[in-house]
């Protein structure tokens, strides 16, 4: 532990840690472009020189580039450090051009903030200026190369951090351009992280495009909707509409960056389509009317025919105070039919892991310091993209990767892949605990041989497991492995990517209740006559959708909760509009039972960009703002179970009536979140078997989670909804050569839901005899419910 | 002495209060009287236009950031020559102080104030203007300048075709 | 009983006249100090409503009467309602007892010009001026506001103290006149006025009928630049108006007090008793006005130190003086 002097005050760090760090732990601020936390120091801006007066180093030096040692003695405030400052920034701005006032990075501009810290305000360099031309970088980066001051943080960020490999640096000189080789779309899934590393206005938000200043933003810390690994983030709201999300910071969870579903998939909030009236069969009602319709509805079914009659299903998507309050409404009603997640294999996958996760559980920052990651029937680039790069991280740190997946499972990271039946999974589990190998054939029995030979050596070893694939049997069998391959030495972890931000809290709180097949069973005969749903839709995110159609046809009443559009809030008989998720403060608990709280970033409202049509907002006077009738989850169940409906009131009362969430009340938004040690219930045994049966010559057809369009919030996001590809399927070649198909090609896909036209394309690194089809929302494949298997016909139609 | 003083103090003033009470009222009767304001008076807010006659501000926010009482709102919006221009803009001038702040922070001249205080009306949505009833056919004060000419953004001239550019570099030139 | 009903219909005639044209000249009043302050500051003043601004007093009345009434929270609201009628009854009442004509003889039958010629008017006036401060104070208090407050206490020790004064400087008037009917001492100004024979004790009355009356340079109780308007400060509409009609009317009783107190009453030559009377009145009242547009406001404590250390003593001395004169004269 290093003791050093900086600016005359004492501090001791951590070895191995920068000057420049050392001076952060003393709140002194020393200027620098190129530093960045998550990508190390470079030293190529110059900007952060400090005086070494004494110690091992003396003289002018980066700090950024030094390493503290014992006994320095540094100063930030020597003359020659600051003309030093001084120069550099005139420099920066010779060729800066004279654009701040149309450019979107002012207001978070680093370049501004150091050029007036530095007190360069006049030019003196009265020569002419470089430009550049740009490229068109895709629909979410926006290139003005002029603006560069070459501190290569975007390459850093993009290709050594990212893993992407389109991107980079060419020229010398003051010709320095970054971009692409060739005009086009960035490929990697966390291009937006560009956006944030850019120090000045070069890469900026393309849907962000002059929408808003940045000091007219209103900001709140977040917790990102869209997968279970609930990674901190900074929405933007302005005008009642959400118009940006930038990284935050958890260094336990995702570190500094987000992927690109997490930073566009914002605009769901500003959904046209989403319903923001309370209503009661049909007509537009009040609030506080449909809450008494709801209460008295759901009260006289009970009464009527027995608490049973009702069920309450939760949902992924909803805070987790919401649905711990929708826990207390079923208990108040007295009815045992609760369930947190409509699909039934991600509902037993959620409950197997809160029930069993333990001592197992695992965090990004874990993953990014293990030395052996081996993913089973998990695909991050589709699940969540963050846990990608958390894995490059643990690989350029010398971990190793392996992949057992029917899919075709890419990482920005060197991985080894196994493609093996989802079938399958399980038992490779198994054989693994067992170390008996002998059910394998020879190549695969090789791999796995290697494998079991790894984890002898691996220190911190993870295993991965996805919901979709592996269902609530395959978790089990994942956390038996990890408790039978660990020792005293070497404890395996254990992550698992769920369906969403809250399925873990969910899941928690179900209990061994009914799984949703079950009630759907229940409804089909007539003793469940009411359902009630907290921000989910049953009718698309079931297993089997048109069965559960057909079932909730029967049903005598349905409430929904919701803040999208989905089919549930359009058919129910009782709506109330709910809060997003940048609208209400709450809480989510991720995969790996961390609970997160988070901030209301604006009100609801409709945008003003819809109530002024493009133009101006309309010259009237109202009393409320419109489209303001939505409330959070939590105010809302609360108001109806006539508790107190303030968040804090709430969360001591949680605290009080469940001892396993003591802490929930002094959560913080800005802090890391909370792993509570509460352990869920196993899910009831029946699990139904996945496959469909049907015609025998059929070939079999696995529904799969694609990295875009599968995702429900960001398929109604716009600038993600933009790069929904068209209905496709994956195929190995060899089997597209034997169905005369080959890549590019259109064709008919028949299944029991009907025909629909796709795309073919194939992949070699997948499994042969499956064909893959992603579920993508609003297409032909929105029935694809991932994780289910069906029988299908595939008919060329006509060439590429 | 300090009596003395003291009685005349007090006397005193009231021999001058009377005094000015014969004298004429410099008061100007104003809707009957009216004078000349200087031309640099902070009254009616305008925008103005670029020598070319194209619209001069690039709704940058700086009037609406530097203004105290938050009567300037827009949204900027691209057009198709990449130009950053208002969508809408509007002035609350039943909330305006005339400060004048907006002026000086405008680094496009195109928000400028002008001499006609006559603004008032019964009618406060009448006070609410928006970029159609602002906008003039004029340079206003500066009839030279042009931001984009300046700016670096290929919008007024092609990309580094500015006074002040280069042309655009080609980073894959292999000459030193 | 025919005599009684005559002389209740004269009465009701009496006070009728007074109550408008009293009412009449404070509203004018108003517009009068508003012109010649404006004149004295070089401005027109309000010359807007009606030939040279002379509606407007009728403009502010609808104006405040068609204000909202507004009552702050937590005021006692029964005083705070009640506190503005006081202010502006206790100065109506005041003229009862004013004489402002000799008596007339019509159809023959004397009929004095007075409301009700009290054998001790002198004192009545004393009792309502003292019942003045209450409007200030129960105002103030039930304001539940501390400026109001504050205003009220500043207002009760200013007219608590002055009023010993005031008192004391009146003792030779009476001593002249041998009586404290107000007919009286008129009637014994018939050669000289008191203001020749007592001057210092005109003095003395001036300055502390201001301080009473809480007119500038004494209107601590509502100095705006200190305390935003003082014990009236969350009152609004009539409310308001009555404690600001209320204030000029007291303008009137002041003008009438000085008239009949040492300017000789309605005694004058060539013109009608009455027109003296007004007239004198109404030039009592703008010298009130040229103080206000003339003089700054002292402070609080110097204008208590004045009443207690300057006036009182100065007043007592001019008692004994005046007593010790009219010994030796009589003797």
């Amino acid at each position: 532990m290093p003791k050093l002097t900086i600016d005359n005050l004492e501090v001791t760090v951590p070895e191995g840690t920068n000057v420049l760090e050392a001076a952060r732990e003393l709140d002194i601020v020393i200027p620098h472009f190129c530093y960045h936390e998550a990508l190390g120091a470079v030293g190529s801006c110059r900007l952060c020189a400090m005086m070494f007066v004494d110690g091992p180093v003396t003289g002018l030096q980066m700090a950024c580039m030094v390493e503290a040692q014992d006994g320095m003695v540094v100063s930030s405030t020597d003359p020659d450090a600051i003309e030093l400052r001084e120069h550099v920034i005139e420099w920066a701005m010779t060729n800066h051009p004279h654009d701040c006032p149309v450019c979107d990075e002012g207001g978070e501009c680093q370049l501004q903030e150091m050029t007036v810290a530095g007190g360069h305000g006049v030019r003196r360099y009265n020569g002419k200026k470089c430009t550049f031309t740009n490229q068109d970088l895709g629909p979410f980066v926006q290139q003005e190369m002029n603006r560069c001051i070459t501190c290569y943080r975007c390459v850093r960020t993009y290709r050594d951090y990212c893993g992407g490999t389109d991107y980079g640096v060419f020229g010398s000189r003051n010709r320095i351009q970054y971009g692409r080789f060739q005009e086009g779309t960035l490929e990697s899934p966390f291009s937006g992280n560009i956006i944030d590393a850019c120090p000045t206005g070069v890469l900026t938000s393309k849907p962000f495009r002059f929408k808003t200043r940045l000091w007219d933003l209103q900001e709140a810390p977040s917790i990102c909707p869209h997968c279970s690994l609930g990674c901190a983030t900074i929405p933007g709201g302005r005008y009642r509409e959400v118009q940006r999300v930038k990284a935050g910071i958890n260094r336990e969870t995702h570190g500094f960056f987000i992927c690109d579903r997490g930073r566009f998939g914002y605009d769901h909030v500003n959904h046209q389509e989403r319903p923001r009236q309370a209503r009661v069969d049909g007509q537009p009602v009040a609030v506080a009317a449909a809450l008494t319709a709801a209460r008295e509805r759901v009260a006289g079914m009970a009464r009527e025919h027995g608490p049973n009659s009702i069920a309450f299903l939760g949902s992924s998507r909803a805070s987790f105070e919401g649905s711990v309050l929708l826990r207390d409404w079923a208990a108040a009603t007295g009815s045992q039919q609760l369930v947190y997640e409509a699909h039934q294999g991600r509902d037993h996958a959620a409950r197997t892991l809160a029930a069993r996760l333990g001592e197992h559980g695992r965090s990004l920052e874990d993953l990014r310091q293990s030395d052996l990651i081996v993913l089973f029937g998990a695909d991050p680039l589709a699940e969540g993209p963050m846990l990608a790069l958390a894995i490059r991280q643990a690989v350029r740190n010398g971990g190793k990767v392996i992949v057992i997946d029917p899919r075709p499972v890419e990482l920005p990271c060197a991985a080894s892949h196994l493609p093996l039946a989802m079938e399958r999974l399980t038992d490779v589990l198994t054989a693994l605990a067992q170390k008996d190998l002998h059910a394998f054939d020879n190549h695969e029995h090789a791999f796995l041989e290697n494998l079991s030979e790894q984890f002898d050596s691996a220190q911190r070893p993870v295993l991965i497991g996805g919901a979709d694939l592996l269902g609530g049997k395959g978790v089990d069998a994942l956390c038996s492995t990890a408790a039978q391959l660990s020792s005293a030495e070497c404890a395996v972890g254990v992550m698992t990517m769920l369906a969403g931000p809250n399925s873990y809290g969910g899941a928690l709180l179900a209990g061994d209740g009914p799984d949703f097949d079950t009630i759907l069973d229940a409804i089909q005969e007539g003793t469940i006559r009411a359902l009630v749903c907290l921000e989910s839709d049953p009718f698309r995110e079931a297993m089997d959708p048109s069965r559960a159609q057909a079932a909730l046809g029967h049903l005598e009443l349905l409430v929904s909760f919701d803040a999208t559009p989905g089919l549930a809030a359009q058919r129910a008989d009782i709506f109330l509009p709910t809060r997003a998720n940048a609208e209400m403060a709450g809480s989510y608990m991720n995969n790996e039972g961390r609970l997160q709280a988070f901030q209301a970033v604006i009100d609801p409202g409709l945008p003003i960009s819809e109530t002024g049509a493009g133009n101006h907002p309309p010259r009237e006077f109202f009393q409320t703002t419109p489209g303001s009738a939505p409330e959070a989850d939590w105010w809302l169940l609360a108001e109806l179970l006539e508790r107190d409906t303030t968040l804090a009131a709430l969360r001591k009362t949680i605290e009080q009536s469940d001892e396993c969430f003591v802490g929930l009340s002094a959560i913080d938004a800005e802090s890391t979140g909370l792993r509570f040690s509460a352990q869920g219930s196993l899910p009831p045994a029946a699990e139904q078997d996945l496959l469909q049966t049907g015609v025998t010559d059929a070939l079999k057809l696995l529904a799969i989670t694609g990295p875009v369009g599968s995702h429900w919030l960001a398929h109604l996001s716009s600038p993600l909804a933009a790069t929904q590809p068209k209905p496709y399927v994956v195929l190995h070649p060899e089997q597209a050569e034997k169905l005369g198909l080959s890549a590019g090609d259109r064709a008919r896909l028949t299944t029991h839901f009907g025909h629909c036209h796709v795309v073919i394309r194939t992949d070699e690194k997948m499994v042969n005899g499956l064909i893959l089809a992603p579920q993508l929302w609003d297409t032909a494949l929105e029935g694809m419910v991932p994780g289910s298997m069906l029988d299908c016909q595939l008919e060329k139609e006509g060439k590429a | 002495m300090n009596f003395w003083r003291d009685i005349k103090g007090t006397l005193q003033p009231f021999w001058i209060t009377l005094g000015y009470l014969f004298k004429k009222p410099v008061t100007i009767q104003y809707p009957e009287e009216k004078r000349t304001p200087p031309p640099r008076y902070r009254a009616r807010i305008v925008l103005t236009r670029n020598p070319d006659g194209s619209e001069r501000c690039v709704a940058c926010q700086l009037c609406s950031a530097a203004c105290p009482v938050d009567c300037i709102s827009m949204q900027a919006a691209e057009a198709e020559d990449g130009r950053r221009y208002a969508a809408w803009f509007r002035i609350n001038f039943a909330r305006c102080i005339f400060c004048g702040l907006c002026a000086e922070a405008c680094p496009t001249m195109a928000i400028q104030t002008t001499p006609d205080y006559e603004i008032c009306n019964r009618d406060v949505l009448k006070l609410v203007q928006e970029k159609e009833d602002l906008l003039i056919d004029g340079c206003g004060k500066d009839d030279e300048y042009n931001y984009y000419e300046h700016s670096g953004v290929g919008v007024a001239n092609e990309r580094g075709g500015n006074e002040d550019e280069y042309g655009p570099v080609d980073p894959k030139a292999l000459l030193p | 009983m025919n005599e009684m009903l005559i002389t209740l219909i004269l009465i009701l005639v009496k006070l009728g006249l007074i109550f408008g044209v009293v009412l009449s000249m404070a509203a004018y009043l108003v517009l009068a100090e508003r012109k010649i302050l404006g004149r004295m500051q070089m401005r027109y003043g309000p010359n807007r409503v009606g030939p040279g601004g002379m509606i407007q007093p009728l403009c502010d009345v609808i104006k405040l009467i068609t204000k909202e009434d507004f009552v702050p929270a937590r005021s006692d609201k029964w005083i705070f309602l009640f506190a503005p009628g006081l202010t502006a009854l206790t100065a109506l009442l005041s003229f009862a007892v004013v004489p402002f004509s000799p008596p007339l003889t019509l159809f023959g039958r004397e009929i004095p010009m007075v409301v009700c010629d009290l054998h001790i008017g002198l004192l009545y006036l004393f009792g309502l001026s003292s019942l003045a401060v209450y409007g200030v104070v129960l105002g103030g208090w039930a304001s539940n506001s501390k400026y109001s407050l504050l205003g009220a206490m500043r207002g009760l020790a200013q007219m608590l103290s002055y009023e010993l004064a005031l008192g004391l400087s009146l003792i030779p008037v009476v001593m002249t006149a041998k009586s404290f009917s107000l007919t009286e001492i008129v009637m014994a100004q018939s050669t000289w006025p008191n203001i020749l024979q007592h001057p210092l004790a005109f003095i003395i009355f001036m300055i502390s009928i201001t301080a009473e009356s809480k007119r500038t340079p004494f209107d601590m109780p509502e100095a705006e630049n200190e305390i935003v308007a003082g014990f009236h400060t969350e009152y609004s509409g009539m409310r308001f108006g009555l404690f600001f009609v209320g204030e000029y009317i007291n303008l009137i009783v002041i003008g009438a007090m000085t008239t009949v107190f040492f300017l000789g009453g309605w005694h004058g030559p060539f013109l009608p008793p009455v027109v003296w009377f007004i007239g004198k009145v109404l030039f009592v009242a703008f010298l009130f006005i040229w103080a206000r547009g003339s003089m700054p406001r002292p402070r609080y404590d110097q204008l208590l130190r004045f009443g207690w250390k300057v006036l009182i003593p100065l007043a007592l001395l001019n008692v004994v003086i005046t007593g010790a004169i009219r010994l030796a004269m009589n003797s």
